[in-house]
């Protein structure tokens, strides 16, 4: 079959050197991260895709049965032959299902590198069963102990003769053939059931108590009856003084071969919830996607005239946020989701100004521009793409911030894919079919298990709006904040893929045809129950239990697409979207109650005269508009006058304009402009006209930019003094006057300052010390002096006294070693994480995975310092 | 593929927009009307609003959020926002969780069919001391006296319960209705059958649509000891008169339990005043609850109903109690009490409807717009805060407009309706026309409304105390000139005056005499929105156009 099956390969780089083109393409397609950079040659590709950073990332991306099959190899003999494999999967009754989903969960390992070998002899790479492997630090979640072999290790020979003799077997000579007979025994299930028939009743409750993990077990010094029996017959080994493990192999014995309690073998379908008429669907989501449309703008309108400030650590005040979801009338993470929305989609950034605000970019007049289906597919797509997740806002993050919209820390990686791969799946829905969000997060689990697994749920403090499963993963939340918004975005419609959004996913379009429907559905319906996470485009490409060569067989999470496949593809949603947005109306309906209402999307210039003259009351599919005195008046301070305003309800209203409202708008014009506000700075009043008309006749008077307001008032636009001196000039005796109209003495007050206190004397230096500060420097001066003369041994280049050693980091490395063997002292140089660097003096006691563990006798404890950031070792001079 | 044909707009603040013209309009309010209130009905588009309240009493009529959910989506022109869909089933569907009633060993027991409601709701300080003992996971005793207050609290915790715990018959007392040369309309009839079917609740009817027959047509249908809350004595009286004439009750059989007199009989009509007057801190009248066993409580004008009355009523929960009013809208907000203590909504018919059947007159509604005088403008700007309404509304040149309607007039039956007495006695005398005020024996009162029913007087001046439960068949013409602020509850009361049908046909008119650019003017525009959104056109005149005319 495979190729690899005609000659064993003895390594991975060998077995990777066996398989064709293709099949490595695939390996490098599913783990990107081994051709960054592109490795030299296979051994190097095999070297690298042992390392731990890359087996973790691999083993993160498996599904949750592929994963419990590396588990299984990983309790499993190193190699395994496949039967072995499917003994521990499929436990010893043989589950039918377990067994045709094995092959392709093997498969699934192979192509990822991550097993390789033959049927025969399947080997997990070594640092993937290290990850896997249980330790009494690492719980297995397959729940299962050590081997005998390995309980027993540190356990004396005369211990272990004990125990194989109490088990009933002759006693051997040495250690490891007692060991082997007493694993035999275990394995061995006819020996084993009726030795387990015998056990007490008490016995087998503590074996079923443990037999599905966590394998370890508290025991007194003196233990009771029944525990007696089980540790004399190695049923329970000691691990340490009070702890007993259950062997593994006892609870293989005692769980029917089965690894895993219960295995996962299929992708747990995405249950209907609802099922509606694809035109409901399609309807409902063109419904909202105008209202996103309506929103954005809505949004962007109301920060027109200077939005809200950016915060100094960036984004939008909590209070700002709070103040957008009243304007919006939406909740405040909706708010936040159409903030971030627009942000996204460029419309809107930061102005860059000293004070610094938002506001709409001028892509947002483009796009204000274009007709309705293309600026939602702008928006449909910039969503589609996006990292940023809005369902954070309003969480914490690692430092505790609040993570505020717009602001930093709002982007998730894992977001485009989740979305994609949520959508997907709804897309494997027959056309108007709603999940039900707790299958669609199950099957996502079942996809990656591993993936935004509590790693960044706790530190988010969860709490974040939305998120109403406080404990889930990342995904999970993504998963679900991607099926709201993709509801309030028009994508989905009452929770069903609408037409338009399979086309912006880039599905066939074509599968829609009303008649093939039902026969469509149905089969992609099976398809999506049977499970095998499919690629669209290929659905139903491989079925359970199909032994196509590995790399045929579909990668499981199809990477989003290229940026120009999305621009085909928005573009098609929008021209499938268009005909199903309604029409945008050019006529209202007036009303007695001084109401307008507005039957649907008004015009553009319409809404805009309307928005002045009228409050809106409510929105929705419709607009209602209702007139007030201030509304009125506010479309006449807008420079409209009540003829133009009587024309234009007339011009725009379906139904006679009611009395009420043209007397409204009458009496609001008569009041309007009654009084007359303006600014002057200074003003001349006389009670004799005559003179008065003089000074405005005057042309020297025409600097003080004069204007009569009355006969016996002008008013200046020049402040007071110069009004006095210019008229002065004009030979005119002029008064001022104060503000409560009395005569003003000139006769100008004294200036003076506020309290002051005078300046201190400011001495040459400091003030000189005393004795007891002069002692107490002499002795840090000293003790300094002290450390930096121990005489040390110079490794390499010389030092420069009292300077940070340098060494290159292979020097480094072997004088740690070489200290560790010696037990010496080093003098090292040191950057801590914040680039401070210190000089330390360590005796190191162990060098693994990069680090130092090492006794520092600077600080007087034991400290672990990352090799990287050690400049420079120097040894200290033995004495 | 929209449908762009349905009547119905449904906005994303719940209010639902019903265009009046369309040719489905009709099936569409049937299907809309049980699950959201009428708020506004002007000519084109009338406005409903879903609320909690009006989606439970929908359920409490037997409909489900299936029903609603169609109703919505069959009839909405753009496509229901799916989050309202959700939130409403999800509404709907805390009705019911936790019902109360009747259990054999326990009494009076609330039970649930959903436990972690009941769970919830067990946990709230203020349920805690309303129960008993928990009989089962799904039950919970419940004191029997506390019957009104636990539906009270549940229902502001957002769970109303279902009362199934069922009435006491109470003392049977035959009373027939003589349905001798007139009848129960079709919509009393419907209103007396939805009521008696629902056990207890509210009936909303117009002013001038005959609640009292629906009052009457109960009592029948109970055919038990009944006791009567309404406003006032004149109000006590009507009552007493219409039951004499229109069902098989003798005068002997009904006594009237008010200030004045204190008789207790198989039917009895009791004030809430005196019902609420308190003495040494105690209500001293209260026994009268609990003096008969009553089958049957009438609570006339609901929306009235004073605060301690809805404390009693809380400990009358096991006998049926029938409600009518115009309006549901409380100026006080109480509408939730209403809805728990007395009972969900059962019948409903708005204005236009029963005008359109000709039981009600239409009214042609005017507001005048008079001017200040210059001294009058002054004095106004410069009064205190609490004086200002009065001032305003008082205004010389309102009693000049009043003069003029009255003389255009002449020969109709004229009220004129105002608040202030000082400004009312001087009507009184410049028209020449009788003043009802506070102060006006209750005798004196009612020889006055029977001249002016017989024509002999065809202008009479009221005050407020006439706002309510009179009954004045022959007015065509009501002026009103000053008011209680801008209760709308009042417009509505004082509109009723004119709205019975006139046996002439004489068109009904109502005027408002406001004063332009005043608080008066704020008030009004406050009263006539009620008016236009209970579908009445009004127009606004300015008062020279009447004084030129008279």
């Amino acid at each position: 079959m495979s190729p690899e099956a005609h000659s064993a390969p003895r390594s991975l780089a060998e077995s990777l050197r066996m398989r064709d083109d293709a099949s490595l393409a695939a390996l490098l397609r599913s783990r990107p991260d081994l051709i960054t950079p592109v490795p030299t040659d296979l051994t190097q590709l095999a070297t690298r895709a042992g390392t731990r950073a890359s087996v973790l990332r691999a083993l993160e991306r498996l599904d949750a049965f592929a994963l419990q099959t590396a588990e299984a190899l990983a309790v499993a003999p190193d190699p395994a032959s496949y039967s072995t494999v499917l003994g521990l999967m499929a436990g010893n009754t043989g589950d039918e299902t377990v067994a045709a989903a094995l092959p392709r969960a093997i498969g699934t390992l192979r192509e990822q590198a991550l097993v390789w070998g033959d049927d025969e002899q399947l080997r997990l790479v070594r640092t993937a069963r290290e990850l896997l492997a249980p330790s009494a630090q690492h719980p297995s979640p397959t729940g299962l102990g050590p081997t005998v072999q390995e309980a027993t290790s540190g356990m004396s020979p005369g211990r272990i003769q004990e125990i194989v003799t109490a088990a009933g077997l002759t006693s051997t000579h040495d250690s490891v053939s007692a060991v082997a007979a007493l694993t035999a025994r275990f394995t061995d299930r006819k020996t084993m059931s009726a030795l387990l028939a015998e056990a007490p009743q008490a016995s087998r409750e503590v074996l079923s108590r443990l037999v599905w993990g966590p394998p370890y077990g508290q025991v007194t010094p003196d233990p009771a009856a029944h525990l007696r029996w089980l540790l004399d017959r190695g049923l329970l080994l000691p691990t340490a003084p009070g702890t007993v493990v259950l062997p593994r192999e006892v609870a293989l014995h005692l769980r029917e071969g089965l690894a895993h309690r219960a295995p996962e073998p299929l992708p747990p379908a995405v249950e209907p919830a609802a099922t509606h008429a694809p035109q409901v669907v399609d309807a409902t989501a063109a419904g909202q996607a105008y209202t996103a449309l309506a929103t954005v703008e809505d949004l962007l309108k109301d920060w027109d005239e200077g939005g809200p400030t950016v915060l100094r650590a960036g984004g939008l005040s909590v209070r700002d946020l709070k103040r957008t979801a009243v304007a919006l009338d939406v909740p405040e993470p909706v708010a936040a989701f159409w903030v971030e929305l627009a942000y996204a989609a460029g419309l809107l950034a930061s102005d860059g100004e000293a004070d610094e605000r938002y506001a709409a970019t001028p892509a947002y007049d483009e796009w204000l521009e274009r007709p309705p289906a293309e600026r939602w597919a702008r928006l449909a797509e910039a969503w589609l793409t996006a990292t940023r997740t809005p369902g954070l806002v309003g969480g914490r993050d690692a430092k505790d911030r609040t993570l505020s919209a717009l602001g930093p820390g709002l982007d998730r990686s894992a977001a485009p894919e989740v979305r994609h791969r949520v959508l997907t799946l709804l897309a494997g829905l027959p056309q108007g079919t709603a999940p039900s969000a707790e299958s669609v997060l199950a099957r996502l689990r079942w996809e990656r298990p591993l993936r935004g697994q509590a790693k960044d749920a706790p530190r988010e403090r969860s709490r974040a709006w939305g998120s109403d499963g406080g404990d889930d993963d990342l995904r999970s939340r993504l998963a679900r904040w991607t099926l709201s918004e993709a509801e309030q975005l028009g994508i989905t419609g009452r929770g069903a893929l609408s037409a338009h959004g399979r086309v912006l996913l880039g599905a066939p379009a074509a599968t829609p045809a009303t008649s093939a429907a039902s026969a469509t559905s149905t089969a992609s319906a099976t398809s999506a129950g049977s499970g095998i996470p499919e690629p669209f485009g290929a659905p139903g490409a491989s079925g359970p239990g199909d032994k196509l060569p590995v790399h045929h067989r579909p990668a499981a999470p199809v990477e989003p697409r290229s940026p120009a496949e999305q621009a085909v593809a928005t573009t098609a949603a929008a021209r499938l979207l268009a005909p199903l947005l309604p029409e945008p109306l050019d006529h209202v309906l007036l009303q007695a109650d001084l109401t307008a209402v507005a039957p649907g999307p008004l015009q553009r210039p319409l809404a805009a005269m309307l928005d002045v003259l009228a409050d809106v009351e409510s929105k929705g599919g419709a607009t209602v508009y209702r007139f007030t005195p201030a509304s009125v008046r506010r479309a006449l301070d807008a420079g409209r006058a009540a003829a133009d305003l009587h024309a234009f309800l007339t011009a725009h209203s379906r139904t006679p304009v009611p009395q009420p409202l043209a007397y409204l708008i009458d009496d609001v014009a008569r009041k309007h402009g009654h009084l007359r506000v303006g600014a002057a700075s200074a003003y001349v009043r006389c009670d004799d006209d005559a003179l008065l008309n003089e000074i405005l006749a005057d042309k020297r008077a025409a600097a003080l930019r004069l204007r009569r307001l009355a006969p016996t008032v002008l008013a200046a636009q020049s402040d007071p003094a110069t009004l006095l001196e210019g008229l002065r000039a004009m030979g005119c005796a002029p008064a001022a006057e104060s503000a409560e109209g009395d005569v003003l003495i000139t006769r100008a007050d004294a200036h003076r300052t506020p309290p002051r206190t005078a300046p201190e004397p400011v001495p040459e230096g400091p003030p000189p010390p005393d004795g007891t500060l002069l002692s107490a420097a002499i002795r840090a001066i000293r003790a300094g002096d002290l450390a930096a003369t121990a005489p040390r041994k110079t490794a390499g280049a010389p030092l420069a006294g009292g300077k940070l050693p340098r060494t290159s980091s292979a020097e480094t490395l072997a004088t740690v070693q070489a200290a560790v063997l010696t037990g010496g002292s080093l003098w090292i140089g040191y950057v801590n994480a914040e680039g401070s660097a210190s000089q330390r003096v360590i005796a190191p006691i162990r060098v693994e995975g990069g680090f130092v563990t090492a006794y520092d006798h600077t600080a007087d404890e034991v400290r672990t310092y990352p090799l990287h950031r050690i400049t420079g070792v120097a040894e200290l001079a033995d004495d | 593929m929209p449908r762009v044909n349905g009547p119905l707009i449904v906005q994303s603040d719940k209010t639902l927009l019903l265009e009046v013209d369309h040719e489905r309009a009709d099936d569409c309010r049937r299907a809309i009307a049980p699950f959201a209130e009428l708020e506004r009905a002007p000519e084109h588009i009338h406005t409903y609003r879903v609320t909690p309240l009006g989606l439970w009493n929908a359920r409490a009529a037997g409909h489900d959020a299936e029903q609603v959910v169609d109703a919505l989506v069959q009839y909405s022109r753009y496509p229901v926002p799916h989050a309202l869909l959700v939130d409403i089933a999800d509404t709907m569907d805390r009705y019911g969780r936790l019902t109360l009633s009747k259990h054999p060993a326990h009494g009076l027991v609330l039970t649930t069919t959903d436990r972690p409601v009941l769970e919830e709701v067990l946990k709230s300080k203020r349920i805690a001391p309303l129960v008993g003992a928990r009989i089962d996971p799904d039950s919970v005793v419940v004191h029997p006296s506390e019957r009104g207050q636990i539906k009270q609290v549940l229902l502001k915790l957002g769970w109303p319960a279902e009362d199934l715990a069922g009435y006491v018959d109470g003392e049977a007392h035959p009373i027939e209705l003589l349905e001798d040369g007139w009848a129960l309309r079709p919509y009393q009839k419907q209103a007396v059958e939805n009521f008696w079917h629902g056990g207890s609740g509210v009936v909303v009817l117009p002013c001038g649509a005959g609640k009292t027959l629906v009052g009457a047509g109960s009592m029948a249908q109970a055919k038990s000891t009944t006791l009567i809350l309404v406003t006032n004595t004149v109000s006590a009286r009507q009552w007493k008169h219409e039951l004499v004439k229109r069902t098989s009750l003798t005068e002997d059989e009904i006594g009237e339990y008010s200030g004045t007199r204190k008789e207790i009989r198989p039917v009895t009509i009791a004030t809430y005043q005196v019902l609420t007057t308190k003495r040494k801190g105690v209500y001293p009248h209260l026994e009268l609850f609990d003096s008969r066993d009553w089958g049957l409580i009438v609570y006339d004008e609901v929306h009235l109903l004073p605060a301690p009355v809805f404390k009693f009523t809380a400990d009358l929960q096991a006998r049926r109690r029938l409600g009518l009013t115009a309006t549901l809208v409380r100026e006080d907000g109480r509408e939730s009490d209403v809805f728990s203590l007395i009972g969900p909504k059962r019948f409903d018919a708005p204005w236009k409807e029963i005008e359109a059947q000709g039981y009600i007159a239409p009214a042609d509604c005017v507001e005048v717009r008079v001017n200040l005088t210059d001294s009058e403008r002054l004095a106004y700007a410069t009064a205190e805060t609490e004086e200002k309404y009065r001032f305003c509304a008082t205004t010389e040149t309102k009693r000049k407009v009043t003069e003029a309607i009255v003389r255009r007039f002449a020969g109709q039956q004229i009220l004129v309706i105002g608040q202030y007495i000082d400004q009312l006695d001087e009507l009184g005398e410049h028209l020449d026309a009788p003043v009802i005020k506070g102060e006006t024996s209750n005798a004196q009162r009612e020889k006055l409304f029977d001249a002016f029913r017989e024509g002999e007087i065809s202008v009479l001046v009221v005050s407020k105390v006439a706002n309510f439960s009179i009954d004045l068949p022959e007015a065509t013409v009501a002026v009103q000139v000053s008011g209680t602020f801008g209760s709308r509850q009042e417009e509505a009361q004082r509109l009723g005056r004119v709205l019975r049908p006139k046996a002439d046909g004489h068109q009904a008119h109502f005027y408002s005499v406001v004063a332009r650019d005043t608080i008066d003017q704020d008030f009004a525009a406050h009263r006539q929105r009620f008016l236009a959104e209970q579908g009445y056109s009004y127009r606004i005149v300015d008062a020279d156009e009447i004084l030129a005319e008279g």
